[in-house]
């Protein structure tokens, strides 16, 4: 009994993860966009502590809390930081429009359910929606870095399909080994530094993050 | 406990820390011939061990087969001269003051840092944290190739480290769905990661996770082995980076990611077989032969076209593991033989580039008789690349023809066509530039960046010679090591 309702609550903490993602696609304003994700790594971290307390694996335990610390304290706050530093408020130009990249972003979650289909008797009783709905939040990630054209929010795309993955490895394989864990935040932190490195230097060269001056280099 | 081991991934760590510390151009320079040196003796004392022994572990963490073996050999060997010529070319640049003393400080950190991740990810027997030492190698050589800082290389490096991280994540999504299928055979411990204990119970392993795993994989790892259509960051990367990273980048980086993807087509050729990975591996691998010989013509900049040439060596080399049995041998033949030649192009390029600081191919002819050093280094790897005898890449090519043949006669007509192709358009554009009359003066080079470039490019082709004439035994053992690893191929029923 326990363990179906445990399931039904895991369904819920993917299912929130999933429409964070649809409102990061519809949302303009950048500074919204990074609070939106910080709010996604909530939804994360507590999803995998339930699956810590419903499995007894103590390690997922760290891995939420180093989502706390991570992808909600520190990282939302190196890109506010390079959001104010940039002068960059609101995205008026899109290469999708919101109204199309909101469809678009409903047909990857059912191609992504489609793929995974045939896995899901494979995975544990407890999250066994799960895999569908991790892969679906990577496809919409991967949909936002191609959508927008602001440096910041392709980096926000690129995060949220981090936090596809670690659902998927959390809900799905019940947590990657600890040491995997620790160097995948390890790179995603590095990333990040350096990402927001280059921001800084393009600013500096292009006075301007959107990606679609970049356009020196081609054949 | 294998030593040399333990000391060729140790190696450039520690001598890239300490590069962090110390202050002094002189003693960052020692520093960093010792390390190439410790590279190159600790790469052949490994070899020589796997030879005897099949492999060569430290604990649980490193093992090195001879899939492993015979990548840390061309990681050291190139690895080795790379930082020699990265010497001569930061030391040229220093007295030219294009950069202080920390940034060259700092340059060499990161260099090494880069071959550490690139040898960890090589040896290291957990999959996962070889996913982390790949991502380790992408984030630092974001940083190198954008370290001249000039617009063009701030464009390159933010394409290499966007589309690299994408790449790198959906490889990541591979990783977790072949766990989410070995755990249940394994239980949920490190084991269920681990290559040795995959490839033992891969029989087992859920057909269409594995399946779908791989085409993560292949598209993850195959973006940062630039594999067309991922490959658009490369030629930007490998034309505006510091001509060392490069160097690296071609001979190095992309030889690693064919290395990951060849670890997870042993799993699932083992699980589903190998005609369905076989035909994605050679569908990919023959559209960046043609793509890149067909882009040959119509550059401009001879760092780029150099860049084009790595798409269709690592597109050959990866069409031989696709084809299977003596394609496997081929393939593997072909890389060593690729990041000899193309990094001692990469490096006669670099001092053509400190000399002329432009990157025009029209404008850089005669380098015969202006730089002879440079001129003979682009001639001889060029006519190694395009395929020429006695140069190991024409038996390499050979034999992966001969390993399509008979797996897919079609694809063996394709394959040789293209071949020919690129070797007319990659010839072309060689002789513009190595003959004919100089057109520009340029400026002069210091002695030692000469004797630096001289000694790394005399040590890749007086390699690169002598196997072409011969294959040492202890290499035959190796590369017959590696085909057993694959089976038999898509040839065989």
């Amino acid at each position: 009994m326990l363990s179906h309702f445990g399931a039904q609550i895991v369904d819920l903490g993917s299912a929130l993860l999933l429409l964070t993602c649809f409102a990061i696609v519809a949302q303009r304003r950048l500074s919204a966009c990074v609070d939106l994700f910080a709010l996604q790594s909530v939804f994360l971290a507590a999803t995998a502590a339930l699956v810590a307390f419903l499995t007894g694996i103590h390690h997922i335990y760290i891995a939420a809390a180093l989502t706390i610390i991570i992808k909600v304290l520190v990282i939302p706050r190196i890109l506010k930081k390079v959001i104010e530093r940039l002068n960059v408020t609101r995205e008026l130009v899109m290469n999708v429009n919101v109204p199309t990249g909101l469809l678009i972003c409903g047909g990857l979650a059912m191609l992504a359910f489609f793929i995974t289909q045939p896995l899901i008797p494979l995975g544990f009783q407890l999250t066994q929606g799960s895999l569908g709905i991790a892969l679906a939040i990577v496809l919409i990630g991967f949909f936002t870095m191609i959508a927008r054209k602001k440096a910041v929010t392709q980096v926000i795309g690129f995060l949220v399909m981090e936090n596809g993955l670690f659902l998927g490895a959390t809900a799905s394989a019940y947590g990657m080994p600890l040491i995997v864990e620790l160097g995948v935040f390890f790179d995603v932190l590095v990333g990040m530094l350096i990402v927001g490195i280059y921001a800084h230097r393009l600013q500096d060269a292009f006075d301007s993050v959107d990606t679609s001056q970049l356009t020196t280099l081609k054949e | 406990m294998a030593w040399p081991l333990l000391i060729l991934v140790a190696t450039p760590l520690l001598v890239g820390l300490a590069c962090l510390l110390v202050r002094g151009r002189r003693l960052i320079e020692v520093l960093q011939c010792c390390q190439a040196g410790t590279m190159l003796v600790s790469a052949a004392l490994l070899v020589d061990w796997v030879v005897g022994q099949q492999e060569a572990s430290v604990d649980a963490l490193l093992r090195a087969d001879a899939l492993s073996a015979w990548f840390d050999l061309i990681l050291g060997i190139v690895g080795a001269t790379g930082t020699l010529f990265a010497v001569g070319y930061l030391g040229e640049e220093y007295d030219r003051q294009h950069v202080t003393p920390r940034r060259h400080r700092l340059f060499f950190a990161q260099f090494d840092l880069y071959l550490a991740a690139m040898l960890l990810a090589v040896n290291v027997e957990n999959v996962a944290i070889m996913w982390i030492a790949i991502e380790g190698s992408t984030l630092s050589a974001a940083m190198l190739i954008g370290f001249e800082r000039s617009k063009a290389a701030l464009e390159a490096g933010w394409k290499f480290v966007i589309l690299n991280s994408v790449g790198i994540a959906l490889a990541l999504f591979g990783t977790i769905l072949v766990y989410y299928s070995s755990e249940h055979l394994l239980g949920v411990t490190s084991e269920a990661l681990r290559w040795s204990e995959l490839y033992r119970v891969a029989d087992g392993l859920d057909q269409t996770a594995i399946k779908l795993a791989f085409v993560f994989v292949l598209i993850g790892y195959g973006t940062k082995a630039g594999l067309v259509p991922m490959h658009t960051w490369l030629p930007d990367a490998h034309a505006e980076a510091p001509t060392p990273v490069s160097a690296m980048l071609s001979a190095n980086m992309l030889t690693l990611a064919v290395y990951a993807i060849l670890r997870f087509k042993a799993v699932a050729d083992r699980t589903v077989g190998p005609a369905f990975t076989g035909k994605l591996v050679v569908g990919l691998g023959l559209l960046s032969v043609a793509v890149a010989a067909i882009f040959f013509l119509v550059q401009r900049d001879y760092k780029r076209l150099f860049a084009y040439s790595s798409i269709e060596h690592i597109g050959i080399a990866l069409l031989g593991f696709g084809v299977g049995g003596i394609g496997v041998f081929g393939g593997a033949w072909h890389l060593l033989n690729h990041a000899l030649a193309k990094s001692a192009a990469f490096y006669g390029a670099g001092l053509v580039l400190l000399r002329h600081e432009h990157k025009l191919v029209e404008r850089v002819s005669g380098l015969l008789r202006s730089m002879p050093l440079a001129g003979a280094a682009i001639l001889l790897s060029g006519v190694a690349l395009a395929g020429m005898p006695p140069f190991g890449l024409f038996a390499s090519e050979v034999l992966i023809a001969v390993g399509a043949f008979t797996a897919r006669p079609d694809v063996a007509y394709a394959f040789l066509a293209l071949l020919a192709l690129a070797f007319a358009t990659l010839l072309y554009q060689v002789f513009r530039m190595a003959l004919g009359e100089p057109v520009e003066p340029g400026r002069a080079l210091g002695w030692p960046c000469r004797l630096f470039t001289a000694t790394a490019v005399g040590v890749n082709l007086a390699v690169l010679g002598l196997i072409g004439l011969q294959v040492p035994s202890g290499f035959n053992t190796l590369l017959s090591a590696i085909v057993r690893i694959f089976g038999p191929g898509m040839g065989s029923p």
